[in-house]
């Protein structure tokens, strides 16, 4: 799920008056904007003006723990990839590598690059997506800006027609690509047991290897957008690294051998806001290390690190709950399994006025970068 | 242009997944025509609007609403009932509003089963205190609502009007892209009109040549179990194609794809009920004519709900399973 965390002020909270002496109680959220998915914000304040409790609601279920059920594996990936249109990519995919699981078959090298491929592809262009058009207005067009121009419309204003043009063009070469193999982009097919459902033809490859340089420049202009959106702007820093948005939590992402990021595959490495190691499995192992915690004012469940038990909300070296995502994926990794490109990629948020910050920190208004 | 001049739109998502989202912003450079062309007022995924400014518009100010996701939640009812009113056209996008798309296949299931399995069963979730969600949980003297979870899940006309349907799961961008271009033009067809090629997805296959006239199968197999030839029709090939019950408008992505078509694009006007119409076509395409013959080809087809009204079960003549007691709700709601 890709998320835009709110940022303060909340001009737009309803409930909020303006009668200085009568501070709200209460600030309420409804919808939350730019992100995919379903959710409401309550928030309680003391007399002080202070949070004294929020609640972060998601009104609604729809069951695919249940409807799933009683009907034939190799549908899964194309079911589930419902769960999201917006990464359907990485549900129909994790669906398709439990279908390996399951058959106990291993894709063929060509399969198997493929997926990579489609996957990493995936990975790019979702996050230019959040970039762009869901977390990244709050930045590049500001914290300050009305509301009706915190989007991407806002933000093309901003960089430009041509950037916005770059970014849109890139993302459809991507997005192609995708369909190439998966017929549709939202909501692929190519997902079988033991492989794909469609082969890569020779002549095609050259074009791909085009694009694949393009996202490179394209993903290195990003960084400059983003430096001199953000990092350059001190004020931002100063709210990025800000101890208010600063998040304790455990970490979770897929490591390699060496530890290293793969999008792709490898055992999902936990550690703790202390950098240290908690646990370590394949995903086949899941019910061992995740457990679900059930709230009575939110449909969604709140998974945990089974081993440490439910412990609240609370953050902090010992707690329960962990992050995933970009910025928890950086953190239980030990780096990028390639080399960095010009710019470096990790210390950008982890130190946001430098190249070598402390690794393991929890920067929520930078989680998704 | 003087913005409030420009026809206003709004984009809404109920029980979806966000697809239908994906879907409008992959019109890609066409979206900043678009932008240039309407003035968007609401668009949560993408845009800071909240509830309260909808609510603040007069009635009937959005030129037009495009609605995607069923219906499961007291908060979407209410929430189509805002746009209702203050759209003067509302249209269903999408295979979940049109005909309750993947969410509507938990029809299947009665209501306390679904939540009994979410928050106490399911194998992941320790729940020692048989925690459920509540229409209301009390704090400090206040209270955190939730919005109730009926009984079953609904497409968009059963609980509103709609003026306009676009299928698929989702949209292809070149049908929105259409269907903008004849809103704004003031150039659409009668209303209820279903904005997609009303003839069977077979006729824009490329694999059309290869389908045989009379099927002749006498079992049906499964997509990995099969070698499978990426130039021939899939229903030839013994593969559950719903190609031939399937409006076209998609261009056959899925099959360009080397896979069979699931049927998201619905059917066509002349047909009631997309899984029925599924059902004959695969009737009439085996071979066998005797009891024996006839079960062993259908035992290629372990799920015939989940394949025959994938998309189409809130919007089917079974709509939804009908257990024998309705009465315990953990969370109330009334019944649609
Ligand atoms: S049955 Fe499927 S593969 Fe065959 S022609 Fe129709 S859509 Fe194409
Ligand atoms: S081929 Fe069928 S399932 Fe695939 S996009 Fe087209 S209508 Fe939908």
């Amino acid at each position: 799920m890709s998320v835009a965390t709110p940022i303060l002020p909340m001009r737009e909270a309803s409930g909020a008056s303006s009668a200085g002496l009568h501070r709200p109680r209460r600030v309420t959220i409804d919808p939350i904007t730019r992100l995919e998915g379903h959710g409401k914000i309550e928030i309680f304040l003391d007399e002080k003006g202070n949070v004294e409790r929020a609640f972060m609601q998601v009104p609604e279920l729809r069951g695919f723990e249940v409807f799933s059920r009683g009907r034939p594996a190799e549908d899964m990936p194309q079911i589930t990839s419902r769960i999201c249109g917006v990464c359907p990519t990485a549900h129909h995919l994790a669906s398709t590598k439990t279908l390996d699981d399951l058959y106990q078959v291993e894709p063929p090298p060509a399969a198997r690059k493929i997926r990579e491929l489609v996957y990493n592809t995936f990975m790019l262009e979702d996050h230019a997506l959040h970039f762009f058009v869901l977390g990244g207005p709050d930045f590049v067009v500001g914290p300050d800006a009305p509301p009706q121009q915190r989007n991407i419309v806002g933000l093309i204003q901003k960089v430009g027609l041509d950037a916005g043009r770059k970014v849109i063009g890139m993302r459809r070469r991507l997005r192609d690509l995708i369909a190439y193999f998966g017929g549709k982009v939202v909501h692929p097919v190519l997902g079988l047991p033991g492989g794909v459902s469609k082969a890569l033809s020779p002549q095609d490859l050259p074009g791909f290897q085009q694009l694949a340089q393009d996202s490179l420049e394209f993903a290195l202009w990003t960084l400059q957008v983003f430096k001199q959106a953000v990092l350059a702007n001190p004020e931002y820093v100063k709210l990025i690294t800000a101890e208010a948005y600063t998040h304790k939590t455990c970490y979770m992402g897929m490591v390699d051998e060496q530890d290293k990021v793969n999008f792709y595959d490898g055992k999902l490495r936990v550690v703790d806001a202390g950098g240290r190691e908690v646990c370590r499995f394949a995903a086949r192992q899941y019910l061992d290390h995740i457990a679900e915690h059930v709230e009575p004012w939110s449909y969604v469940k709140f998974p945990y690190l089974k081993d440490r038990g439910w412990k609240g909300f609370v953050e902090g070296v010992d707690t329960s709950i962990y992050s995933v995502a970009p910025l928890a994926r950086l953190n239980a990794a030990t780096g990028m399994a390639t080399p960095p490109g010009p710019g470096g990629l990790r210390g950008i948020l982890h130190d946001p006025g430098g190249e070598t910050g402390p690794p393991h920190t929890g920067q929520p208004l930078g989680a998704n970068y | 242009m003087n913005p409030t001049s420009k026809p206003k739109v709004a984009f809404y998502w109920c029980a979806s997944c966000g697809g239908c989202e994906e879907a409008v912003v992959d019109l890609a450079e066409d979206i900043l025509n678009v932008v240039e062309a309407v003035e968007i007022v609401f668009w949560p995924v993408a845009m800071d609007f909240k509830k309260q400014d909808l609510e603040a518009m007069p009635d009937r100010a959005i030129a037009a609403a495009l609605v995607n996701g069923a219906i499961r939640t007291s908060e979407q009812e209410e929430m189509v009932r805002l746009l209702r009113r203050k759209s003067q056209c509302l249209i269903s996008y999408g295979a979940c509003a049109q005909l309750g798309g993947i969410p509507a296949l938990a029809n299947q299931f009665e209501r306390e089963e679904i939540l009994r399995y979410v928050y106490q069963e399911a194998p992941s979730v320790i729940n020692n205190s048989g925690t459920y969600p509540q229409p209301a949980t009390p704090h400090n003297g206040d209270t955190v609502t939730l919005p109730a979870f009926r009984n079953s899940v609904r497409a968009l006309d059963q609980v509103v009007e709609v003026d306009y349907y676009i299928p698929g799961c989702p949209p292809t961008p070149a049908l929105t892209k259409a269907a903008l271009d004849a809103l704004l033009a003031g150039r659409l067809p009668p209303r209820g009109t279903v904005l997609a090629p009303d003839v069977a997805l077979c006729e824009q296959c490329p694999r059309l040549e290869s389908k045989p006239k009379d099927l002749s199968l006498d079992a049906f197999q499964r997509p990995h179990r099969t070698a499978l030839d990426p130039e021939k029709c899939l229903l030839a090939q013994g593969i559950p194609c719903m190609g031939p019950a399937t409006r076209s408008g998609c261009e056959a992505l899925c099959i360009k794809g080397n896979m069979a078509c699931t049927g998201c694009f619905g059917p066509t006007s002349r047909v009631l009920d997309h899984g029925a119409k599924i059902l004959s076509c695969f009737a009439s395409a085996l071979a066998p004519k005797e009891p024996q013959g006839i079960d062993q080809a259908l035992a290629g087809l372990p799920d015939p709900v989940g394949t025959f009204y994938r998309y189409s079960l809130a919007r089917s003549l079974l709509r939804r399973k009908r257990g024998p007691s309705q009465t315990q709700h953990f969370i109330r709601g009334n019944p649609p």
